[in-house]
């Protein structure tokens, strides 16, 4: 177990330096979620859960700082418990939810205490040493690495027995309560979205993304291109409208 | 999509220049030496876009990207400032507090070294930058965080759901393909077009960000039908025959009803600023209750 923990503690260090700095999203549980699978040696699992819990975080972006609970050790942790103990990959959101909220309060901590940094940093400005600056940025991805590399080791190496033993003695109807909790998860994420994207005028795309869905059943990629189409259709129309205004004075009607 | 009016732009703007401000540590607003340096290369502005990776390293609250955004402007100052003293004057200036979208920054990170390189004065650049990090913020939110993620994300989760590797792989294709061809693409395009760049931009703002919550809402009406999990084993007497609920009442009606009725009801909550946390917390007693009562 110890070179499996190490190795998930790797991933783990790795994308939390994506989760800020490359931001290629590997960092995202769809990604981890089959690593950490490969690692334990059931990628399918993995593969599985991490595309669950990556509907779960879906709509929690960082946005405007305002932090989400933390989506690296939210899927690793999730994902890997879900394999250890061989729960349901719905039941893992409930494990992976409490880590991840407690990560990011550590993560505010990092960020408060990176403060006094600056003042050094004003210091080399004023020497106008560079080296120094860069120095600083490379001090702080050590730092971040190291941080989640920590916090992923300890839970897993210490902590997959004890869940398993949890998961053993646990009546029927919790497990099956986590796993129907874990399919309206989502919900959440979509109403992050919702909160920020949703107005009055954009009722009508969103009833037609819902009904493609609902009764057509067209997968995800074929809304998405129905959304692309409304959206050109809608452009192109504007700009025309925009064209025609001056020639308007006349009252010509292009039959419209 | 959450865009203020201009009014409020320069509202915010003002307070992003007092909040710089308050962290400066800039004495002199000229550089000593005044004639225009020479032409960055195309290299060094696709240096200045790698190094724009680690914009975050050094995150913190009280300058947030300030120390990352100096470590990706560094070699190219280095290149324009050949003394010691306006080197340090440069610094300074950009050790203030800077927080804007780390995708979109590439594109101030070019305007700022357009006008560094012209020797402009150090308050007009620091006018520059504010005015530029916010509605960047906003658009990078709107493009990147709300339509370009959940789209690629929904995509790949399709694919994974049903067992496929290529669902992960797809998604890091295209979310990169698009994030590392804006990064480089609008580098070189803030440098080469300076201060001109911010009006084009604004021109387009508005159109792109309505485009992008058109697609992006058609998607999450498709996602709550796809992905949201409801459904009620409830199975009422009524005299001699009995009702599956789920079954004989709520499918006739409309399909995937219960997913949606439940999202907008998690929507009223979120809409109301109820923490997603406690909504978490909500769900999973309900997910226990239900299970434990037997009608879910």
């Amino acid at each position: 177990m110890l070179f499996e923990a190490l190795m998930i503690a790797l991933l783990a260090g790795i994308a939390g330096v994506d989760l800020f700095n490359g931001l290629t999203h590997m960092h995202r549980p769809l990604i981890t979620g089959p690593i950490v699978g490969f690692i334990l040696g059931d990628v399918q699992t993995g593969l599985i859960t991490g595309a669950s819990l990556e509907l779960v975080w879906m709509g929690m972006a960082p946005l405007a700082g305002a932090q989400p609970p933390n989506v690296v050790i939210g899927g690793i942790i999730g994902v890997a418990f879900a394999i250890l103990t061989q729960a349901e990959p719905q039941a893992a959101i409930g494990i992976a939810v409490p880590f991840a909220v407690a990560v990011q309060g550590l993560i505010t901590l990092l960020f408060t205490a990176f403060s006094p940094v600056m003042h050094r940093c004003d210091e080399m400005a004023a020497k106008a040493d560079w080296k120094g600056i860069d120095r600083v940025n490379y001090m702080g991805m050590s730092i971040l690495f190291s941080f989640y590399f920590i916090l992923a080791f300890l839970p897993i190496f210490f902590g997959a027995e004890q869940a398993q033993t949890v998961v053993e003695v646990a009546p029927e109807w919790l497990m099956s309560g986590l796993g129907v909790a874990g399919g309206l998860m989502p919900a959440i994420g979509f109403s992050m979205l919702m909160k920020i994207m949703f107005k009055q005028s954009y009722i009508p795309y969103f009833i037609v993304g819902f009904l493609a869905a609902a009764y057509l059943e067209l997968p995800v990629i074929a809304i998405a291109l129905v959304g692309i189409a409304i959206a050109l259709a809608d452009y192109f129309q504007s700009s025309r409208v925009a064209a025609q205004v001056p020639q308007q004075a006349g009252g010509v009607n292009d039959g419209i | 999509m959450a865009f203020e009016s201009t009014l409020e732009m320069d509202a915010k703007a003002e307070r992003m220049l007092a909040k710089a401000e308050a962290t400066s540590t800039v004495v002199a607003d000229e550089y000593e030496d005044q004639a225009p340096a020479a032409e960055l290369t195309r290299k060094d502005i696709t240096r200045m876009a790698w190094r724009s990776l680690a914009l975050q390293a050094s995150f913190n609250y009280e300058r947030m990207q300030a120390a990352g955004w100096l470590y990706g402007l560094i070699p190219s100052l280095r290149k324009i400032h050949k003394n010691d003293e306006d080197l340090s004057r440069s610094m300074k200036l950009h050790m203030e507090f800077y927080n804007t979208h780390p995708f979109l920054v590439t594109f101030i990170m070019g305007i700022v070294l357009a006008m560094e390189k012209s020797k402009e004065r150090l308050s007009v650049i620091r006018a520059i930058k504010v005015a530029t990090m916010g509605p960047m913020g906003g658009i990078g939110d709107a493009l990147f965080w709300l339509t370009l993620l959940p789209i690629c994300a929904a995509l790949g989760i399709s694919l994974a759901m049903e067992g496929s590797l290529a669902g992960p792989v797809l998604f890091l294709v295209l979310f990169n393909a698009v994030h590392f061809g804006l990064r480089f693409g609008l580098a070189h395009y803030g440098y080469s077009a300076g201060t001109k760049a911010i009006s084009a931009l604004k021109e387009h703002t508005q159109k792109l960000s309505h485009a992008a919550t058109i697609v992006g809402l058609t998607v999450v009406g498709g996602l709550i039908a796809t992905f949201v999990n409801l459904n009620t084993t409830l199975v009422l007497e009524v005299g001699q025959a009995t009702v599956a609920l789920q079954q004989d009442l709520f499918d006739p009606i409309m399909p995937k009803l219960l997913p949606l009725v439940f999202t907008l009801g998690v929507f009223s909550f979120i809409k109301r600023g109820v923490s997603p946390l406690k909504v978490i917390g909500g769900i999973v007693v309900l997910g226990i209750t239900g299970a434990y009562l037997g009608f879910l």
